[in-house]
């Protein structure tokens, strides 16, 4: 990126990409003494041309590589695509691969989330420790993901018509089982870090952004509902079995990084009630409708569109009649948030020691933004 | 909800602004679609904010369609209520690849402008920052997501 032109008085410093909490993004921040003046993102030092590289596979062979585009939330990244296809193709879910759906995109919510929770703890300073819980805790659900799908990352287990297999035997009570389990491990989670004073101190009030900007910035997911606006794609445009299922849009009124983690947090524990319905109310049936390998849907143009862990991510598929997408338009989460990122510095004054709480509240995974 | 909304706006936007674009349809439920002429592409873009109530910028992009001598730019912008997309879009002749910036209307259209800058080489007029925004600054590979792109001068 060549970098704009420095102000007077103004010093710049360069946060990233080698910064352990900076991800994979260069950050430059102009500083006033302590408070910054302004910020500017530089992205793209994981850009990997994932449009492109779709326009060169067939339909099938696309889940791969775009589950690469979020290694936490392989399953949300992944139905998106596959969404479009199954609208191009025509092909009917059946319903108990529906659930299925819906079970696996939880559990990966509550692997991001947990993620984005405890990097949240190590960037405020005080909590490595809850890092490492969550690290531990996460290993339950990629067990139980190992047991599903054979794989603990990037499952690529969704397919056009429904999805690879049939839940294990005896799976449903492993869920109940672990679900229970993260219940109490949450309470800990709560009193330890949420209520925590030395944690209040570093998220309470910083970097506020009102539900007018948000809006008017593009914020979505999380950033957004903790900016009290209760925008959802599971709820405005019911996808996989969110229509049966019982959950509300969690929102939260103070705007700052705390609210921000906050909704994350409860999300977390509001998904763990989703698949604990799932796991008692899942309808028997067959699991996938078969679609032919290397299949030519029609001419036309399809949008899909799914909350990820990250918030509303699209994807709009071109076909031409052939064996491969003509063009793949990916709207991503973090790109959008990232934008209102940079913004942030002129609606609230932010001081240099708060970036890493700032960055972390808004929950970049620049893999996502870059493609 | 009412699920008829997204006709509807099609229908009134028909009847108040038809003159100024060039089609308007619903794809599918949830999905509009506006394709507007060049002349009134910020015009019409303001009466989608302030009459219609088009206030949250959801992303942009483009698409070559090099048979056809055009690219398509595309905007997809959501109402806060009724919780519809509606691709806002504009063709532009391949050989004269300029357009307003829609920052004006929307600022975080500048990301994504941006993007398809340095992907498609479209020049946005007036926009604020126009540096590449994933490309490398040294970059000499032409515009990767344009359909004739073979990748030459890339590995240098």
């Amino acid at each position: 990126m060549s970098e704009p032109e420095i102000v007077p008085d103004i010093m710049r410093i360069s946060w990233g990409p080698q910064h352990p909490m900076s991800g994979q993004t260069r950050i430059l921040l102009d500083l006033d003494g302590e408070k910054v003046h302004r910020i500017i993102a530089d992205l793209g030092f994981t850009h990997r041309g994932i449009e492109k590289i779709l326009e060169n596979r067939t339909y099938l062979q696309g889940i791969v590589p775009i589950e690469r585009m979020v290694m936490a939330d392989t399953p949300n990244i992944g139905l998106c695509y596959i969404k479009a296809i199954e609208e191009a193709m025509g092909v009917e879910v059946p319903e108990r691969a529906n659930w299925i759906r819906s079970l696996v995109c939880e559990m990966a919510r509550i692997n991001s989330h947990l993620y984005a929770f405890g990097l949240q703890a190590e960037s405020t300073g005080y909590f490595p420790a809850v890092f490492l819980w969550t690290t531990v805790d996460r290993a339950w659900i990629l067990q139980l993901f190992a047991e599903l799908t054979g794989a603990r990352w990037s499952l690529n287990f969704f397919l056009p018509g429904g999805v690879y297999k049939d839940l294990p035997e005896g799976f449903e009570n492993k869920i109940i089982e672990g679900v229970n389990y993260l219940r109490r491990r949450f309470q800990k989670y709560w009193d330890a870090m949420v209520e925590n004073y030395t944690f209040e101190m570093r998220c309470n009030d910083v970097a506020i952004l009102k539900p007018e900007d948000a809006i008017r910035l593009g914020a979505t997911g999380p950033v957004l509902r903790g900016s009290g606006v209760a925008i959802d794609i599971r709820k405005d445009e019911p996808y996989a079995a969110y229509g049966d299922l019982d959950f509300e849009v969690i929102t939260e009124d103070a705007c700052d990084s705390m609210a921000r983690t906050k909704v994350r947090f409860r999300e977390i524990v509001q998904a763990l009630n989703m698949m604990e319905q799932i796991a008692k109310e899942i309808p028997d049936g067959p699991v996938r409708t078969r679609v032919p390998f290397f299949a030519r849907p029609k001419a036309g143009e399809y949008l899909s569109r799914v909350e990820t862990s990250r918030g509303e991510l699209g994807v709009h598929l071109f076909t031409d009649g052939g064996m491969n997408p003509y063009r793949v338009k990916i709207n991503s989460p973090t790109l959008r948030n990232m934008y209102v990122f940079e913004r942030l510095a002129e609606l609230d004054e932010i001081l240099m020691a708060d970036i890493p709480v700032v960055i972390n509240s808004i929950d970049p995974w620049y893999l996502d933004s870059d493609r | 909800m009412s699920r008829m909304s997204e006709s509807k706006f099609v229908e009134s936007f028909k009847t108040a602004h038809g003159d100024k674009i060039e089609s308007a349809e619903m794809l599918r439920s949830m999905r509009a679609s506006v394709l507007v002429k060049r002349e009134t592409f910020i015009e019409v873009a303001k009466v989608l904010r302030d009459e219609f109530g088009f206030t949250i910028p959801v992303s942009g992009g483009a698409i070559d369609y090099p048979k056809e001598d055009r690219m398509q730019m595309m905007y997809y912008l959501m109402h806060p209520e009724e919780r519809f997309i509606l691709i806002y879009r504009v063709d532009l002749p391949r050989e004269d690849l300029k357009l307003s910036t829609l920052t004006q209307v929307w600022e975080a259209m500048s990301f994504h402008e941006r993007e398809a800058h340095e992907m498609f080489g479209i020049e946005f007029e007036g926009h604020p920052n126009m540096i590449p925004l994933l490309l490398p600054p040294d970059w000499k590979g032409g515009h990767p997501l344009r359909k004739d792109f073979k990748g030459e001068g890339v590995a240098e």
